[in-house]
């Protein structure tokens, strides 16, 4: 069984390596996140010399507000870059990965050996888990790198424990994007359908769902800060029972504690259970898949 | 010319039976409304918070009462023009890319290149069709829009608002056919249908979330929550000043965000609606004169798209390898 389990998941990091549109995603999704902390600092910066442009004018005599942000700040925009670029591509190597077989017509052969469905689909997965552990891992080296060039020193350890505590939270983000991809992929009966169905769950849980508890815009809910609901009104149900299902936000707003981001405090765990929660959830609903289901062919 | 019209007519026949196509746009539908209900429902708690802190106000013999929050109804469409940007042109891709691939899936594809029809049959009466169902669907998203401001929101809706509303759907439309005839460009062009597709979800993944999204990041104003200037207690003529100093960075801002089609489409939206505050309540004549560049360009850049598609779309491209 443990033979199965492996060379399912070898098989899937195998085929990820061959595919050229992963390394597409991957490439993209390297590339902005190591570029994230380019940008926060760019735009520090400016913002910086704005605000000493105000002061030497005798504007304001508030403080700056980015005195004393921490080193991590550089790093918050690549909490969005792991919602919309990550999870777009964890669908797509889920989808792919369950398409490929009914695709190619080799599931039959393979459920003709005495395959479980849990050990297939669970070798697939964790062959997709290890891909998007080492584009992670490499995201956060770069990202490690950048910011310690940026404000001229390593980062410490707590500051390097915090980071990796972010791309832990990522990895199970978009092991739950992979999941629903694989889904997709699975009881869709066209290819169209398999990437559009996780595409709209995706926009759901990240624009809809935190709309309807904290009456933020779509375009809002691309900022990397979690948004806040406001009080009064239908908002204290709704946003009492939309947000443990907000998924995208939970991982926000674990991130952007991690990350030290001033505007955000509290205790990351309850975000970080709610994310375990969904994908042990996912992980249950995927391996439960029936064996004959596996064998549906595509219509188109 | 007749082909064309066949094939467009046939498109426009198979999308009407097609379940895909309806879950899409109840999606579409359903999301618009559930934006302007909460929307609606978010001005009257702020009304509600505000009648208390007037009475908390009488109650403490204060005289000075501040201004009630204002209603204006068009303002209840941001959040669904805003799913159109994203969703929209999502969907707007996925149906793009179905139009091809349902062809060359089926073996149909083959069949209509073996009869003698015209170089531009394909592509354009793909277009042609998928454009007609396109106008359907903005007609009827706007008379969803429309009464669900009416009727959820509560607000009354003038002829100049109904006038405003159909320049927004015209735009609409043009930025639903420009992502539309882009993917069945890219999906005829790729040897692979999937690689048609995720090239195309990648453009959109670049020019509608990244793009906009590193601009807004780029925003001096956008660092602190409520505003910078706000938090620094800035007049506004004072800021401008202070950034006109930084016109560098800006123009590098604005490059970024110019360079996206969702934010001409946003911006010319936006400005119609009276979404944006500068805009809000000014005339029809005064918003399109201000936004003319972005109608031209939002126009000519459909009008690429379509030639693309039509271009990139011959007898061997669409014959190539399948997956």
């Amino acid at each position: 069984m443990m033979n199965v389990f492996f060379a399912s998941a070898q098989q899937e990091m195998l085929s990820v390596r061959r595919a050229r549109i992963a390394h597409v995603l991957l490439a993209v999704f390297l590339g902005m996140v190591s570029v994230s902390s380019i940008i926060g600092w760019v735009t520090t910066t400016t913002v910086t010399s704005v605000y000493e442009k105000i002061l030497a004018g005798g504007l304001t005599a508030a403080p700056n507000p980015f005195t004393g942000v921490p080193a991590l700040y550089y790093a918050r925009n690549s909490v969005i870059y792991v919602i919309l670029i990550g999870a777009l591509m964890a669908i797509v190597l889920g989808a792919q990965a369950t398409l490929r077989d009914r695709k190619s017509a080799t599931t039959s052969l393979i459920l003709s050996r005495p395959v479980g469905t849990p050990v297939r689909l669970g070798g697939q997965l964790a062959g997709l888990g290890i891909v998007i552990f080492t584009v992670l891992a490499i995201s956060m080296a770069i990202n490690w790198a950048a910011i310690s060039v940026i404000t001229r020193a390593p980062l410490g350890t707590d500051a390097t424990l915090r980071l990796l505590g972010f791309a832990a939270c990522a990895w199970m983000l978009l092991m739950i994007f992979t999941i629903i991809g694989m889904l997709g992929g699975i009881f869709s009966k066209r290819e169209t359908t398999a990437l559009l169905v996780p595409f709209v769950v995706w926009s759901g849980l990240t624009f809809v769902v935190p709309q309807l508890g904290t009456a933020a815009r779509p375009v809002a809910l691309l900022n990397p800060v979690p948004i806040l609901a406001p009080t009064g009104g239908p908002f204290d149900l709704l946003a009492a029972i939309t947000a443990p299902l907000s998924i995208t936000e939970q991982f926000k707003r674990a991130a952007s504690i991690l990350l030290q981001d001033p505007n955000v405090s509290g205790n990351p765990l309850s975000s970080v259970i709610v994310l375990i929660g969904f994908l042990l959830l996912a992980t249950i609903v995927v391996t439960l898949v029936p064996r004959q289901k596996l064998r549906s062919a595509l219509n188109d | 010319m007749t082909d064309l019209f066949t094939v467009a007519r046939k498109e426009f026949l198979d999308l009407r039976r097609d379940r895909l196509f309806l879950i899409v746009i109840s999606f579409l539908t359903a999301v618009t409304l559930v934006s302007v209900a909460v929307g609606a429902a978010d001005f009257r708690a702020q009304l509600e918070a505000y009648n208390r802190y007037v009475a908390d106000l009488a109650a403490a013999g204060t005289g000075v009462v501040p201004a009630a929050p204002q209603l204006f109804p068009l303002q209840l469409l941001r959040g669904g023009i805003e799913y159109l940007e994203i969703l929209g042109a999502l969907f707007a891709i996925v149906l793009g890319y179905g139009t091809v691939a349902k062809e060359k899936h089926r073996g149909t594809l083959q069949l209509f290149l073996s009869r003698p029809v015209s170089r531009f049959a394909f592509a354009g009466g793909k277009v042609a069709g998928l454009s007609a169902v396109w106008l359907g669907v903005v007609l009827l998203l706007t008379a969803f829009s429309t009464i669900a401001v009416i009727t959820i929101g509560g607000g009354a809706v003038t002829g100049v608002d109904l006038g405003r509303l159909a320049i927004t759907a015209c735009f609409m439309w043009l930025y639903l056919v420009f992502w539309t005839a882009l993917a069945v460009g890219l999906t005829s062009l790729a040897a692979r249908l999937s690689t048609g597709l995720i090239v195309a979800l990648v453009v959109w993944l670049a020019f509608v979330l990244v793009i906009p999204q590193i601009g807004d990041t780029m925003d001096p104003d956008n660092q602190v929550p409520g505003g910078l200037f706000a938090a620094l207690q800035i007049k506004k003529s004072d800021e401008l000043g202070v950034l006109a100093q930084f016109a560098g960075f800006d123009g590098i801002r604005n490059g970024l965000e110019v360079s996206s089609i969702t934010k001409h489409f946003e911006r010319l939206s936006f400005a119609f609606l009276g979404i944006k505050a500068q805009y809000n309540g000014q005339s029809i004549p005064v918003v399109w004169a201000a936004m003319l560049p972005y109608a031209i360009t939002l126009t000519v850049a459909t009008i690429a798209s379509v030639i693309f598609s039509a271009v990139a779309t011959t007898r061997r491209t669409l014959q190539r390898k399948q997956s």
